[in-house]
C-alpha cells in the first residue's frame, strides 16, 4: 500500500505571538513542533504500513526548519520524504498550496493520503480537502477510526453531536480527529535510522510553477493581535451579587456567552 | 457582474441550524448597507416548508434544491451541486456557517469554484475595495488574520454564536425559486452507512466551547448534579480535576490536567478546584477561566479572569439561574 | 598450664580416612564454585577490583563489624553471635590443623586454655542464636522472610547439629576420662555430669566415636554444601562489600550516542548485565531488609526489591542451563570432508523474557529510586541501577511506557520543563522580584537555579521568592540563568530516557559555561544531586551547594541573622535525593533548631527516611496500585503532633501538601520548606 502522510510543522501551542516590524507573525525563538493533529495522521500511515506493507512518504512544505518535523516522523516509522521549499511560499493562501501540494503529490504513486484535520496555527481545516478536489478523489474528515483493505476505506468520522460510518473506495484523502490514535514516542534506534532515510527537496520550478501560477485568491491585509488580557479580578459580593454580575461579565465584557 | 449574497443554509431532519439563522440575521444587515439581494439555498429532501422560515429570517430570494440524494449532507452530492448553482448565480460572497458540513463542503467547493476561502471567521464587515473584509483566530485566538479577496465570489465560513440571530419577522415574504439538483455521479463515491448521533447532547470534553468543571470542593459524586444543570443551560461539557476522579467520583475520562485531558475551550469555570500547576497544564490555554473557589489563597484565582469567592453550593444554581436568562 | 592440652585423636582410630573425606567435600565445594562461577560469567565484563585499600576496609567495617547489620539490632545481634561463633570455632579448627597436620605444637597452654574457653563461650552463644533464627524464621514468621526455602531449614539444622554433637563429644570426653582443665570446657563439663549417669565407660567410649565421625561427616557436609547453598553468603556476602561501588550513589552509567556501533540502548536480556550484577543475586542472603523498607513495597504494590533480584537468580539460573544445552548439542564429533557444526551458543534467547516475563512492567515503573533498599542492604546488592537498566530498554528502544511519560517527555522537549509551560515565561516570576539574569549581571558570584518547580509551579514559587530574600538579606551576589534555563533532566534520566536527558544537560552545561558560572545554590535535591554529580560525566564540573548547607553557612558566618521563636514544634522530612544520595541530615535540622523549633522525628527518619512518592520520574506517573505513598508518609508526620512538617525539596513539599489535604489535617498542620520558616525568622 503506498501512504502519503502530509505534515505541517507549527508554532508550539505555548508560544508567545508577538508582530515583527513589518507587521507579520514573529517566528524568532519560537519553538517548531509538528503539527498535533498531523501527529494521528503519522501514526495511522505507519499502522497501516505495519498491517498491509508497502511504505509512507512523509510530505511537507516550509523552510529548512520543517526538515526536523519530516525527521521525526521519519523516526517514527515512515520511509521517505519529500519537502517541497521555495520562500515564494511565503505568499500563498490555501488554494496556492493546494495546488502545488497536490503537484507534488501525483508524482508519487498513492492509495491514500492522511493529515491532520485542522492545522494549530491558522486553524483553517482547507488544504486537504482542496487536495482531494484536485486530483479528484474523496475526501473524508475527522476519522475517528479507519479500517483499510487494499480497495476500500471504512472510516468512522466525527460530525457535530456524534458519528458517521463511511464507506468509500481507494483512492481517498482522510483528515485525523483527535482519538484516532495514540501517535508513538520515536525510539532513538528510530530517529538514528531517521538520519539516513532519503529526504528530496523540490522547488516551486522543480514542480514547474511559475510566479503567476501561485498568486493567493485570498489575501491577508494584516494580522492584529488581541487586546490585553485583562488582570483577573475577584468579583465581590454575596453569592447572589456576584453571580449576576458574572454572567453580565461573561455576555458584555469576554463575549462567551 | 457579481450580484448577490448568499447564504448556504443548513438543515438536518428538516431542522435549520442555529448557525444559518445567525448567518441570514447578519446577511440582512449586509444585504441593506451594501444594496445586494439576500439569497438564501436550502439542499435537502421534503425541505418545502422549510422555506418560509428562511424567507422569515430576512432572505429576499430562497432558492429549494429537492431531491433524494440530498436527503442527507454528503460531500459530493452537496459539493456538485452547489458548484453548478453557484456559477449561474454568479454572487458577490456565499456564506456557510463553520460546522462539521461547513468545514467539509466549504473547501471542496471553494477549490472546485477556483476561489480562497476565509474560515472560521469571527467579524465581517463591509469593505469598500473588496465588497467584504473579514477577521479571523489564528493561534488559537492569541492572533487575527484580516482578510478580503477581489476574486468573486468571496467564499467565508462564519464562526457559530458569533452573530446574534434575531427574532423572525412571519410578515416578510420572499421570492421562493425551485431548482433541480445537478449531480455528477463521478461525485456520489462515499456511501453512508450508518450515522450515529450521541444520546447526550453535551459535547466532548476536548472539543467542548465550554467546560464546567469540578475539584475537591465538591465533596462528593452526587453533588456534580449542580454542574450539569450549569453545563446543560449553555450546551457545556463537564470536567473534574484529578482530586475527584482519584476519590472515585467522576470517571477518569473527564480529568482536566497533566495526566488527564489538555482542553482549550472558549470558557472554563473552575468550580472548588485549588488549581495546582498539574491541573493548569490541562487547562491553562483557556480563553476564559472562572474560579469558584471558598478559599481566597487558592491558586486558581491567579490565572483565572474572573473569581468569585464563595461556597460553590450557592454560586453555581445561582449562576445557572443568571445563564438561564441570558440563552 | 603449659601442659595444658589434650590429646587430639584420642580414642579415634583411622583418622587418616578424615583426609579422603575432606578432599571429596573439597571437590563437592569447588564445582559448587566453578558452577556459579560460570553463571557469573553469562554477564558482560567490568572492572570492579580497583581499590584495593577501600575494599578491605569495607570488608572489615561491613563484614566483621556488621556495621548495617546491627542497624536492625534483633537480627543483627542474632547473626552476629552467629558469626562469632563461627569465627572462634575456625580459629579453634585451624589451630588443631596446624598441631595435626602441620606439626606446630601450639595446641597447648595458654591458646590452648583459650580456645576451650572461647569455643565454649561462643559455640553456646552460636547455638542459641541458631535456636532464635529459627523460632524467628518459623514461628514468628516476620514478612520480610516470606520466601523460605529447604535451604533455610537444612543449613539451620546443619549449623545446629554440628554444634551440638561437638558439645555432647566434648561432654562425652570428659565425662569418660576426665579434664584436669574442664572448668574452662563448662558447657562439657555440665554435660558431662548426665552423660556419666547415664552411660557406663565402654558405653561414653563408642558414643564419642560414633559421635566424632558423625560430626566429621557433618563438617564435610557443611564444607560440600558450603557452594551449593546459602552458606556461600559467607563468601559473596563479603565479597560484595569489598567489590562494591563507592563515590555518590546511583550516578547511571552514560550512553554515547554519537557512537555508530551502539545498537541496542539500556538492558532488556540478562546477559547484557555485567557479571557484577549477576553476582548480586547470588550474593543476596534473601534477608529482606529491602523489602522491609522499600516504600512501594510497604504500600502495597507488586514491586519487591527482594524479589527482582531473586528472580533475576533464578533467570540467571535458566539462562545457564540453555546456554549449557547448546554447548552440548553442539558438541558433536567432527566427520571428516564435513563442514564443522555450528559451534557456540545462538544470540536468540527463548527463555522467559527478563521484563515482562521474569519482572513485570509494572514492576519496573513502581520505583521511586529512593535507593532505601541499597542503604539498608548489609552487602550492597544494588538494585535501582537494573531498573533504570531496563527503563532505558523500554523507552529507547521498545517505546513502551506509561503515556503520561510520553507527556512529560513531549514537554520537556519542547518547553524545557515537564509541565509544557512556555519556555519564554520560565524567568517570570523571579524577574519580576527584581531577580538579575546572568546576561543582565555577568558579574555574579553565584548561579541560583530554581528549578522547574521553583520558576513555574506556584507552591514552590513561594520557596524561591523566600531564598530570594534571604539571599539579598544577607548580601549574596546572585543571578539566574532566566529563561534560558532549561529542565535538568532528572526525570528524564531516571525514567529512562537517556537521549532527552543528554540533549537537556549538555545544553544546560554549554549555557552555565557560557556564562563562566562556577558556583550554583540549587533548592531542589534532583537539581543538587544531578548538577553535582551527574554532570560531571558530560563535562559540567560545577560547584553545587544546597540551599539548606548554603543558609547554614550564612548563618554561622552571621551574615543571616536569626530571631527565635518559642512554642512550636516541626518534624524534618528528610528528601531521599538530599539525605540517602548526598548524606546532608544535619544542616536542615540546625537551621530549625536555629530559628528556635522543636524538632520531633517520624517514625522512618535520616537514612531511613520514608520516600514521598514522587523521585525516579514517579512525580509524573499516576499512582494505581495500592495505597498512596504520600499519603503514607503524611500519616506519618499526622502522628508525630507537631505544628509544621519541614521539607527541602519541590517534590517532597508537594507531595506532603497534596497528603496534606487528602488527609483534611490543613488547620493542624502546615507543611513548608526550611527557607520559608527562615524568612519568616528574620
Amino acid at each position: 500500500m503506498n501512504i502519503i502522510v502530509y505534515i505541517k510543522q507549527t508554532f508550539d501551542t505555548e508560544a508567545k505571538i508577538v508582530l515583527d516590524g513589518s507587521g507579520k507573525i514573529d517566528a524568532n525563538g519560537v519553538n517548531l513542533i509538528i503539527n498535533p493533529y498531523d501527529e494521528y495522521a503519522i501514526e495511522e500511515g505507519i499502522r497501516l504500513k505495519e498491517k498491509l506493507g508497502g511504505d509512507v512518504t512523509v510530505l511537507a512544505m516550509g523552510g529548512a526548519s520543517a526538515q526536523t518535523a519530516i525527521r521525526t516522523a521519519l523516526a517514527m516509522g515512515a520511509d521517505k520524504a519529500v519537502l517541497v521549499s521555495d520562500p515564494a511560499l511565503d505568499n500563498t493562501d490555501e488554494w496556492t498550496k493546494a495546488e502545488i501540494l497536490a503537484k507534488a503529490v501525483s508524482q508519487i504513486p498513492y492509495d491514500i493520503i492522511l493529515t491532520g484535520r485542522i492545522a494549530i496555527d491558522d486553524g483553517a481545516s482547507q488544504i486537504a480537502v482542496r487536495l482531494a478536489e484536485i486530483l479528484g478523489v474523496p475526501s473524508i474528515s475527522s476519522a475517528l477510526k479507519l479500517d483499510i483493505t487494499d480497495t476500500q476505506a471504512t472510516v468512522t468520522r466525527e460530525i457535530d453531536g456524534g458519528t458517521e460510518l463511511i464507506e468509500v473506495s481507494l483512492p481517498v484523502v482522510v483528515t485525523a480527529q483527535k482519538g484516532l490514535n495514540d501517535p508513538r514516542y520515536p525510539s532513538v534506534a528510530g530517529i538514528m535510522k531517521a538520519k539516513k532515510k532519503p529526504l528530496k527537496t523540490l522547488t516551486l520550478a522543480d514542480l514547474e510553477f511559475s510566479a503567476g501560477d501561485i498568486a493567493p485568491k485570498m489575501n491577508v491585509d494584516k494580522f492584529t493581535l488581541p487586546t490585553a488580557r485583562v488582570a483577573g479580578r475577584k468579583i465581590p459580593g454575596e453569592a447572589a451579587e456576584a453571580a449576576q454580575e458574572l454572567a453580565r461579565l461573561l455576555r458584555e465584557e469576554a463575549k462567551v456567552l | 457582474m457579481a450580484k448577490g449574497i448568499i447564504i448556504i443554509v443548513e438543515q438536518r431532519d428538516l431542522q435549520i441550524r442555529k448557525v444559518s439563522l445567525e448567518l441570514l440575521s447578519q446577511g440582512r444587515k449586509l444585504a441593506d448597507e451594501t444594496g445586494e439581494p439576500l439569497v438564501a439555498v436550502v439542499l435537502g429532501h421534503g425541505i418545502e416548508g422549510l422555506a418560509q422560515t428562511v424567507a422569515a429570517s430576512g432572505a429576499d430570494k430562497v432558492i429549494l434544491i429537492d431531491d433524494e440524494k440530498l436527503a442527507n449532507y454528503t460531500t459530493g452530492s452537496y459539493t456538485s451541486v452547489l458548484n453548478k448553482l453557484i456559477r449561474k448565480e454568479e454572487p458577490q460572497a456565499v456564506l456557510i456557517g463553520n460546522t462539521a458540513v461547513g468545514k467539509d463542503l466549504a473547501p471542496r467547493l471553494a477549490q472546485r469554484l477556483g476561489v480562497g476561502l476565509a474560515s472560521d471567521c469571527t467579524e465581517m464587515e463591509a469593505d469598500e475595495k473588496n465588497f467584504l473584509s473579514f477577521k479571523r483566530p489564528i493561534y488559537a485566538g492569541k492572533a487575527f488574520a484580516h482578510l478580503s479577496s477581489n476574486v468573486r465570489p468571496i467564499l467565508a465560513t462564519i464562526r457559530p454564536n458569533t452573530f446574534k440571530a434575531e427574532e423572525p419577522d412571519a410578515s416578510r415574504q420572499a421570492e421562493i425559486v425551485k431548482e433541480t439538483a445537478d449531480i455528477d455521479t463521478a461525485d456520489l463515491r462515499a456511501i453512508i452507512k450508518e450515522v450515529a448521533i450521541a444520546a447526550s447532547e453535551r459535547p466532548d470534553l476536548t472539543e467542548a466551547n465550554i467546560i464546567i468543571s469540578g475539584g475537591r470542593g465538591m465533596k462528593g459524586p452526587e453533588n456534580y448534579g449542580i454542574l450539569e444543570e450549569l453545563a446543560d443551560v449553555v450546551g457545556a461539557a463537564v470536567g473534574a480535576s484529578r482530586a475527584a476522579v482519584d476519590s472515585g467520583w467522576r470517571e477518569p475520562k473527564f480529568q482536566v490536567g497533566q495526566t488527564g485531558k489538555t482542553v482549550a475551550p472558549t470558557l472554563y469555570i473552575a468550580c472548588g478546584i485549588s488549581g495546582a500547576i498539574q491541573h493548569l497544564a490541562g487547562m491553562g490555554s483557556s480563553k476564559f477561566i472562572v474560579a469558584i473557589n471558598k478559599d481566597p489563597e487558592a491558586n486558581i484565582f491567579t490565572v483565572a479572569d474572573y473569581g468569585i469567592v464563595g461556597d460553590l453550593f450557592d454560586v453555581v444554581p445561582l449562576l445557572t439561574e443568571e445563564f438561564k436568562k441570558l440563552v | 598450664m603449659d601442659a595444658a592440652t589434650r590429646e587430639v585423636y584420642w580414642n579415634i582410630e583411622g583418622e587418616h580416612w578424615l583426609y579422603l573425606l575432606f578432599i571429596i567435600a573439597l571437590v563437592i565445594f569447588s564445582y559448587g564454585v566453578y558452577k556459579r562461577v560460570v553463571l557469573w560469567k553469562l554477564g558482560q565484563p567490568e572492572n570492579r577490583w580497583k581499590d584495593v585499600g577501600s575494599g578491605i576496609k569495607d570488608v572489615i567495617t561491613y563484614g566483621i563489624f556488621h556495621k548495617r547489620i546491627l542497624k536492625d539490632p534483633y537480627p543483627g545481634l542474632m547473626h552476629f553471635g552467629l558469626f562469632i561463633g563461627f569465627i572462634f570455632l575456625a580459629f579453634a579448627t585451624a589451630v588443631i590443623t596446624l598441631q595435626a597436620d602441620f606439626a606446630m605444637q601450639i595446641f597447648h597452654g595458654w591458646l590452648y586454655l583459650f580456645i576451650k574457653f572461647s569455643s565454649n563461650l561462643f559455640g553456646l552463644i552460636a547455638v542459641f542464636a541458631i535456636l532464635v533464627a529459627a523460632y524467628r524464621r518459623y514461628i514468628q514468621r516476620p514478612d520480610r522472610l516470606n520466601d523460605n526455602k529447604p535451604d533455610d531449614a537444612i543449613t539451620l539444622a546443619l549449623l545446629f547439629t554440628i554444634l551440638v554433637t561437638g558439645f555432647v563429644i566434648q561432654g562425652v570426653r570428659i565425662a569418660a576420662i576426665g579434664d584436669p582443665w574442664a572448668a574452662w570446657a563448662f558447657v562439657g563439663q555440665w554435660m558431662a555430669i548426665p552423660l556419666k549417669a547415664m552411660f557406663n565407660q565402654a558405653q561414653l567410649l563408642a558414643l564419642h566415636v560414633f559421635l566424632w565421625w558423625f560430626h566429621l561427616v557433618l563438617a564435610m557436609t557443611f564444607i560440600a554444601y558450603f557452594s551449593h547453598s546459602k552458606l556461600f553468603h559467607i563468601l559473596l556476602g563479603l565479597a560484595n562489600q569489598f567489590l562494591r561501588k563507592r563515590g555518590p550513589i546511583g550516578i547511571p552509567e552514560p550512553i554515547d550516542f554519537e557512537d555508530e556501533d551502539l545498537e541496542t540502548f539500556g538492558k532488556s536480556q540478562l546477559r547484557e548485565f555485567s557479571w557484577k550484577a549477576l553476582f548480586n543475586t547470588d550474593a543476596c542472603i534473601r534477608c529482606g531488609r529491602c523489602q522491609d523498607n522499600c516504600p512501594a513495597y510497604l504500600s502495597g504494590k507488586h514491586l519487591n526489591p527482594k524479589k527482582i533480584i531473586q528472580d533475576m537468580k533464578v533467570l540467571m539460573e535458566e539462562t545457564g542451563t540453555a546456554v549449557a544445552g547448546l554447548k552440548k548439542v553442539t558438541n558433536v564429533p567432527q566427520v571428516e570432508g564435513q563442514e564443522p557444526a555450528e559451534s557456540g551458543e545462538s544470540e536468540e534467547w527463548t527463555g522467559r523474557a527478563l521484563i515482562g516475563e521474569v519482572i513485570p512492567e509494572q514492576d519496573i515503573w513502581a520505583c521511586t529510586t529512593c535507593r532505601s533498599c541499597e542503604q539498608q542492604c548489609p552487602i550492597f546488592v544494588e538494585h535501582v541501577d537494573k531498573t533504570i537498566d531496563m527503563r532505558r530498554n523500554l523507552v529507547l528502544m521498545e517505546t513502551r511506557f506509561p503515556s503520561e511519560a510520553q507527556l512529560a517527555f513531549k514537554n520537556m522537549e519542547n518547553n524545557g520543563n515537564p509541565w509544557g509551560i512556555g519556555w519564554s515565561t520560565r524567568a517570570d516570576f523571579l524577574t519580576n522580584l527584581g531577580v538579575k539574569t546572568f546576561e543582565q549581571d555577568p558579574e555574579a558570584e553565584y548561579l541560583y537555579w530554581p528549578g522547574c518547580s521553583g520558576s513555574f509551579d506556584a507552591r514552590n514559587q513561594k520557596v524561591s521568592a523566600a531564598l530570594v530574600k534571604l539571599l539579598q538579606a544577607a548580601g549574596v551576589h546572585f543571578a539566574i540563568l532566566g529563561n534560558e534555563e532549561k529542565c535538568c533532566g532528572d526525570s528524564a534520566r531516571k525514567l529512562g530516557n537517556e537521549y532527552l536527558y543528554f540533549s537537556l544537560a549538555t545544553e544546560n552545561i554549554e549555557v552555565m559555561k557560557g556564562h563562566g558560572v562556577k558556583k550554583i545554590i540549587t533548592q531542589c535535591p534532583h537539581c543538587y544531586n544531578l548538577l553535582k554529580n551527574e554532570y560531571p560525566q558530560l563535562g559540567g564540573d560545577f560547584e553545587v551547594i544546597h540551599h539548606t548547607v548554603f543558609l547554614l553557612d550564612l548563618v554561622k558566618s552571621g551574615k543571616l541573622k536569626l530571631n527565635k521563636t518559642a512554642g512550636k514544634s516541626i518534624t524534618y522530612h528528610d528528601s531521599c535525593y538530599l539525605g540517602r544520595y548526598n548524606e546532608i541530615y544535619e544542616q536542615p535540622r540546625e537551621l530549625l533548631k536555629a530559628v528556635g523549633l522543636e524538632i520531633k522525628e517520624m517514625a522512618h527518619t535520616g537514612e531511613k527516611s520514608f520516600c514521598c512518592g514522587a523521585g525516579g520520574g514517579r512525580m509524573w506517573l499516576e499512582e494505581d496500585e495500592g495505597q498512596r505513598i504520600n499519603e503514607m508518609r503524611t500519616d506519618e508526620a499526622i502522628a508525630v503532633e507537631t505544628d509544621y512538617v519541614g521539607t527541602a525539596c519541590p517534590f517532597c513539599l508537594t507531595m506532603i501538601v497534596d497528603g496534606i489535604a487528602s488527609r483534611e489535617v490543613g488547620e493542624q498542620l502546615k507543611a513548608l520548606d526550611i527557607a520559608e520558616i527562615l524568612e519568616k525568622a528574620i
